[in-house]
Order: C-alpha cells, then structure tokens, then sequence
C-alpha cells in the first residue's frame, strides 16, 4: 500500500503535468482522431470527379521527365505514389548531396522543403496540426517534449488511482456529486484506453524527438556507434556499389507488380504499393525498394529489394519476414497511425482518438472543479483563467478545423489555393474562440461557441453533400464512400457537439450556482 | 519538489540512456538484432527514473543517489567496453 504523502506528491505530479501538456494533447488527439482518415480526408477535398487530370502521371513518366531534367538523380531518388482511389498526386524526392521534392507539373522547379508538393492539401494540414500543432519544425519539438510530460502524467495518474483501481473501475456514479461522475469517467477513460496512450506517448516522443534523441543518445551512451548500427537495423536492401556500366533498368509498373507478387508469396493479406526508392538507375547494379502497406500484421510497413536490371527478388522485409529489428520499427507506425486492420481499427482509433481528447479535456474540468469554492459566489480567478482557456482553446480547436474544411471547399469553389485560407481560418476561429471565451461570461461562451462548433460541422457536410448531389445517383466508387463517409462523420460529429451545448446550458441554468459554470452570476453568497 | 523533477529529468536521461547501452553490450552480437526493441525502452525508462525520483526524501538526495548511480553504470560501462577490448 501507498502511503498518503506519496499519492498526494504524485497527485501533484499529476496536476502539473496536466496543465503543462494537457491543452497540447487536446489538440494532439482531436486531429489525430481526423487523422486516421487521412486519404479519406484528401479524397473529400479532391474526389476523382473533380479533380485536374494534369496532377496524376505515370511514373514511368514521372521517372522519364525527372532524370531529363535532373540527371544527377539517378544516383538515389524515389517517387511517393499516389494513394490508390485517392486524387493526391504522386511526388518525387532525390538527394543529390541536397534534398529535393517536386510534384509532377513542377519537377524543374524542385524545391528542398519536405512539406511543399502536399502544403494545399487539407489532410496535411490536420496531419501538421496533430504532430506540431501546425507549427514548423519548433513545434514538431515542442510536441515531443510534451509527449514526454504525457508520460509522466500517465504513470502518475496510474499510480494516484491504483489504490483503488479494481473497485472503482467501472463505477460510473451518475447523481447529485457531478464531480464524482466526471472522475469517474476521467479515470475509467484513462484506465480501459491506457494501452493505447502508452502507445501513443512512447510512439510519439520517438517519432517527434528522433533526430535529437539519437544525436543525444550517440554522445551520452554509444561512443557516436549509434548511426551505423541503426543503419544497419533498419537496411531493407544490400548495399551495392555502380558497376559503372549501363543497363536498362526495367519499368517501374513492372518492378511495382514484381515486389507485389513477392510480398504476397510471403503470406500478407495486402501489400499495397505507396513509395518506389531507385539507387544508380540505368546502371548495371540499379538496386530498386518498393516499400507498401499490409494490413492484418503490425509489420505493416514492408519492403521488397529488387535487382533494377533483372528484377531478381533481393531481400524480402514484409509480414513475417521481417527481421526483429524490422518488425518493431514498421509496428512503431502501425500501431500510432492506426493502419493494421482495415476500417474497423480506423473507427476504433478515431473514438479512442476523441476519447483521448476527453480525457484532456475532463482533466481541465476536474481541476476547476476541484478548486471550485462550495456555497460562495466568487469563485478563485484562476478557475475562472482555467474555465476561459479551456473552452477557448478546446472548442476553439474543434471549431478551427471545421473552418480549414470550410475554407477549403470555399477556395476550390473559387478556383484558388486553399493553402493560405484553411489555416488563415483554422487559426483565426481558435484566436476567435478565445477571445469570445474572455469576454463574454464563460458559461455562455461555452454554450454557444459549441453551438457556432455544432452548426459549422453540419453545415460543412450538407453543403458538400449537396454539392456532390449528381454523384450520389452515380454508380458508387471507394472514392465516393469515402466522401460520404468523412460527410457523415462531420455530421455526428456536428451532433455530438450539439448535445454538449445542451448539456452545458442545462448545467448553466439547472446546476449548482455557486460555480464558474452557472448562468446565475446575480446569485450573491448571501443569497 | 522542482528539485527532484530536475533531478529525474537531467540526470534520468544519462542513465537510461547508458543502461540500455549497458544491456545492448551484454546482448549476443552487442545487440545488433534487438537495437530497435531496445532504443523503444528509452522514453518508458526514461519517464519511469521521473517518477521514481519523486519517492526520494529531499532534492539532494535524489541528485546525489542519482549522480551515483549514474557513475556507477557510466563505469560498468567502461569497464565492460575495456575489457571486451572494443
């Protein structure tokens, strides 16, 4: 058994942790919900029927109009193909001693940013948000550090409650003690979804703080051995040397179909094709990776190393063949994204994701609560700071992306770029939500700017469903249920914040007085 | 309270990172087929020398046991390293 004095430290810990990285996970966990449709998102914004035809290329086309305008690629150069049923373009990337990436129409203008061939595309845009906060590279950091703090909010939270974990477990009280009631959600959320938030803040650190854990790591611990060894862990090819004279290197469709048929053999359900790696193209030793995606295995990411020349099978990284070393680093990205097991673990990691969301949210709740001084009007100025940050940021955060899909279909209605106005918008109604929340009484901010949330997700899926209409009466493609699907979904969504608009005014105008939650700011402590 | 945080947090990532490097050594092939398994304890470690830091009396203590302990690996190290003649 705990001690008392060692609960209350950890109680602390908690408490701390919480504030420092809570409105950050909130964010984290909200987009990421949205994130598990990433293509589906990218297809909503540019389904098939709408899309410019000039975007999509063959990449043996692609390959063509690369190496002519930069021979140099050859050497080391790869094409991230187009997601299948998707109207997100294929992409090229090559290292010449510097970094490029170029979409097709623009393969002579490379540029060396990693974010440039898919900045207008909205689902990168939630992506961004969900790993930095939508913030370059500072933020990316940012949110390593505060997965590292999640953490420890998660182990102290762990240990606060382990006393009495078992009986309390699934003890939902519903009743006059309300804050009994979101305790006990707060903790039954916690506890049954912990799995996947060890996931998610282990996942999650390494993905953000990779580059500076590992130069840290070198210098601290491994002698400055750790790049070579870590190299060598996660090879999926020989290494080979040009020979120095030219072969033709086979097309990319056949190599693409050849890596298909081998992942296959090895037992996978599916192996999806989504990036093809040259090095020395057209040389007698053209090495080629086609690196896809299997489902049904947490092995998910897999790679099959190919001879350029001959199209010989080389090395085989998918499913079970997998070395340990592979198998952990491609579970890594299987478990954070979510992409092992079809459409049902897509929806189980978007309501794990908004449950997630919940938990942050429910903490900020309970803080407030826990401050909150019974039988007085006044309440601490901190609740009332905490109350106003809380609804500003949160539901200012759900309102933001709401407005980034609205303002994206705004400016594809216009014909123009959508990639300054969906984060001009999202932005925007995050600085609109808080401001709101301060000036207004917190109470109402937080009924009615669920409301504005409630009504902008609904309104958003019936004008696209509406602007879909003649599709509808179409034969139905996957591209088509995926636009409907991500449709839907804003609308539960748009419902499910509607209910807690209600929720919150009855909790205004029915509920306790003496709080900073009530609409009664004329009931005096003397009352 | 800040001091023992400050505690697990700096001195805590030394000696997570050296243990792992400690048991990577003492694998068969210095660990080269379990790299990744192992690199995936750091953060878990890590955030565990954290909170562990918060069970000890005063701040002082939790730097000096700290301190120690990291010595106490960063030598084991060294001496595993020597003597295996790498």
């Amino acid at each position: 058994m705990m001690k008392s004095s060692t609960i209350r430290t950890f109680q602390t810990v908690h408490t701390w942790t919480g504030l420092l990285a809570g409105f950050a996970l909130f964010v984290a966990f909200f987009a990421g919900a949205l994130t598990v449709f990433h293509h589906d998102i990218a297809t909503w914004q540019n389904p098939p029927w709408r899309s410019q035809p000039a975007r999509d290329m063959p990449v043996q086309t692609m390959i063509d109009r690369l190496l002519q305008a930069h021979p140099k690629a050859g050497a080391y150069f790869g094409i991230v193909l187009s997601p299948p049923g998707s109207a997100q373009g294929p992409y090229a990337y090559w290292n010449d001693g510097e970094e490029h990436f170029a979409t097709p129409d623009r393969l002579e203008q490379a540029t060396a940013d990693e974010d440039a061939p898919t900045r207008s595309h909205l689902a990168d845009f939630v992506y961004a948000l969900h790993d930095s906060l939508g913030i370059p590279v500072v933020g990316l950091y940012l949110m390593g550090i505060v997965s590292v703090i999640y953490g420890l909010a998660l182990v102290s939270g762990l240990l606060i409650h382990l006393p009495q974990l078992l009986g309390d477990l699934f003890a939902l009280r519903p009743g006059r003690n309300l804050k009994r009631l979101w305790q006990d959600a707060h903790n039954a959320i916690g506890v049954l979804s912990l799995p996947f938030h060890i996931v998610f803040a282990v996942t999650g650190a390494l993905m953000c703080l990779f580059v500076p854990l590992f130069a840290s790591l070198n210098l601290v611990a491994f002698d400055g051995k750790l790049n070579e060894a870590f190299a060598k862990a996660i090879a999926t090819a020989p290494t080979v040397e040009a020979a120095g004279r030219a072969a033709p290197t086979l097309p990319a469709d056949v190599l693409i179909a050849r890596a298909k048929a081998a992942a296959l053999a090895t037992g996978v359900s599916t192996f999806e094709p989504d990036y093809i790696h040259f090095t020395h193209y057209g040389d007698a030793n053209a090495l080629v990776q086609v690196r896809g995606v299997s489902e049904r295995t947490l092995g998910t990411y897999g790679t099959i190393a190919l001879h350029g020349v001959t199209g010989e099978v080389l090395e085989e990284h998918v499913g079970a063949t997998h070395t340990t070393n592979g198998l952990v680093n491609s579970s890594i990205y299987a478990l954070h994204f979510g992409n092992f097991g079809g459409r049902a673990v897509q929806w189980l990691y978007f309501l794990l994701g908004l449950a997630g969301a919940f938990l942050f949210y429910s903490g900020n709740l309970l803080w407030i609560e826990s401050r909150r001084k019974r039988r007085h009007a006044e309440q601490p100025g901190k609740t009332w700071v905490m109350a106003r940050a809380t609804v500003g940021i949160c539901i200012g955060t759900c309102l933001g992306i709401a407005a980034a899909f609205a303002a994206t279909a705004a400016a594809d209605m216009l014909g123009t770029d959508p990639a300054v106005p969906m984060r001009a918008a999202c932005y925007g109604s995050v600085a609109f939500a808080v401001a709101y929340a301060c000036l207004r009484p917190v109470a109402r901010a937080a009924v009615e700017l669920l409301a504005i949330t409630a009504i902008a997700y609904v309104a958003v899926a019936l004008l696209d469903l509406a602007r879909n209409a003649a599709t509808w009466s179409q034969p139905w493609t996957p591209a088509s249920t995926a636009v409907l699907g991500v449709d839907i979904a804003g609308i539960a969504l748009g419902i499910g914040f509607a209910w807690l608009a209600r929720a919150s005014w009855r909790r205004a105008t029915h509920g306790d007085v003496f709080s900073v939650w009530t609409h009664a700011r004329q009931v005096r402590a003397e009352a | 309270m800040i001091a023992r945080c400050l505690a697990g947090t700096v001195l805590g990532f030394p000696l997570s990172a050296m243990l792992l490097a400690l048991c990577l050594f003492w694998l068969p092939g210095h660990g080269q087929d379990w790299l990744i398994p192992v690199l995936l304890l750091f953060f878990p470690l890590w955030v565990g020398v954290m909170a562990g830091s918060y069970m000890f009396r005063s701040g002082t203590r939790a730097w000096a046991v700290l301190a120690a302990a990291n010595a106490a690996v960063f030598a084991l190290l060294w001496l595993s390293r020597h003597l295996a003649g790498t």
